[in-house]
């Protein structure tokens, strides 16, 4: 509400002839007023710890099955968040794990201590190859990851996992099932 | 709306029975009892979730951890000073950044009873080897991965590093930050303490 009155307050009357198209005062309107708001939550959350996620929620893990032969792993890392490549681990159960899988490229961050390290965000795809089609098998996945914050904390590293089953060769991929379901949310 | 409705019902010729406004009234009246007892549940959950210690200094003081010699250490042992304990990792790189700062506070305030006392979240080795190359004047107590529990045990709900409490010369929990803890914050609460 408050920061809907600023941002009406704060935006610049525009000459007649120098009209804007609508969508840019809206889009222009609205991030002035994110902007208001997030000043006005710093403000109140002065002394108060960061509202931080969870592990498993900044960087949440979920997997399905593309083909009878491959899954797919995916992060989602939340924004503000990141993962290091490297600590990037994925083990697979109740099939036999194929080649290699290939890890996106990230971000170079530089660290001191351990020299430079790539870093991953948003939507993080890696596909596992299976040696053999599991065709309607079940299948579990299980992801290693660590990752910090920008706002300037770690987590520990942790392995989330996911069981789902396999298409059979010719179906459509499966949905992806995701580590830690919104309804834990409740329980913590 | 409902008063408005109410003094247009008060004005009408036939007023409405009764029954139908105490249930009007009683219907406003467990929205509120609702809303309050949401807002208490709300506020309870709230703390719990944003973590509120729940242990105590005392339960602090009754470990015994081994330090990054491997000697076992009782934190008993500095009871009486104002402590402040941090919790960290060598694969945390936010933790490395502000220990050069507890380095120089430990140097300048130590005598007048400040102590400061690391938890690794990590194995004894690489705490070896990383306390050994930074010079850390104050000691690194080897909590292993387990220790981050029991930092979650002294407010760390989130479960994150570094994580850092202080506790006061009588052994009372007085300040407990998630992230690094801004050197002003360490200032002003060491001249509250010391």
């Amino acid at each position: 509400m408050v920061f809907l009155r600023i941002s009406s307050g704060l935006r610049p009357r525009l000459p007649e002839h120098e009209a804007v198209p609508a969508g840019r005062h809206f889009l222009s309107s609205v991030a002035r007023g994110a902007g208001a708001a997030l000043l006005a939550l710093a403000t109140a959350g002065l002394g108060e710890p960061p509202d931080l996620l969870e592990n498993e929620r900044a960087f949440a893990f979920a997997a399905r099955g593309v083909d009878a032969q491959t899954v797919e792993a995916r992060f989602v890392v939340a924004p503000g968040y990141y993962l290091y490549r490297d600590k990037l681990h994925f083990r697979i159960e109740g099939a036999p794990a194929g080649d290699a899988p290939k890890l996106p490229r990230g971000e170079m961050k530089h660290d001191d201590f351990f020299g430079d390290s790539e870093t991953l965000r948003g939507t993080v795809s890696v596909r596992l190859p299976l040696a053999r089609p599991a065709a309607a098998r079940a299948v579990s996945v299980i992801a290693q990851s660590q990752g910090c914050a920008d706002i300037g904390v770690c987590y520990p590293p942790q392995e989330q996992k996911v069981t789902l089953t396999m298409p059979a060769g010719a179906a459509r991929p499966t949905a992806f099932v995701e580590a830690a379901p919104e309804r834990k949310r409740w329980f913590r | 709306m409902t008063t408005a409705r109410e003094e247009g019902q008060a004005l009408s010729t036939t007023p409405p029975p009764p029954v139908r406004r105490f249930t009007a009234r009683r219907g406003v009246l467990t929205a509120l009892v609702l809303a309050v007892v949401a807002l208490a549940l709300g506020v309870y959950f709230g703390a719990v979730h944003r973590g509120a210690p729940t242990l105590s200094g005392d339960t602090l003081f009754a470990l015994s951890l081994p330090d990054a010699q491997g000697r076992e250490q009782k934190l008993a042992q500095w009871r009486g000073k104002v402590l402040v304990v941090n919790f960290w990792a060598t694969w945390c790189a936010p933790c490395r950044e502000e220990m050069p700062e507890f380095i120089k506070a430990q140097n300048e305030f130590g005598a007048r009873g400040l102590q400061f006392v690391g938890i690794a979240v990590d194995d004894a080795a690489k705490v070896k080897a990383y306390v050994e190359e930074i010079g850390l004047n104050y000691p690194a107590l080897v909590g292993g991965f387990g220790a981050i529990d029991l930092s979650r045990g002294f407010g760390n709900a989130i479960m994150a590093l570094p994580y850092t409490i202080v506790i006061d010369r009588s052994g009372k929990i007085v300040h407990t930050q998630l992230g690094p803890l801004p050197p002003a914050k360490l200032k002003s609460l060491l001249r509250d303490l010391l």
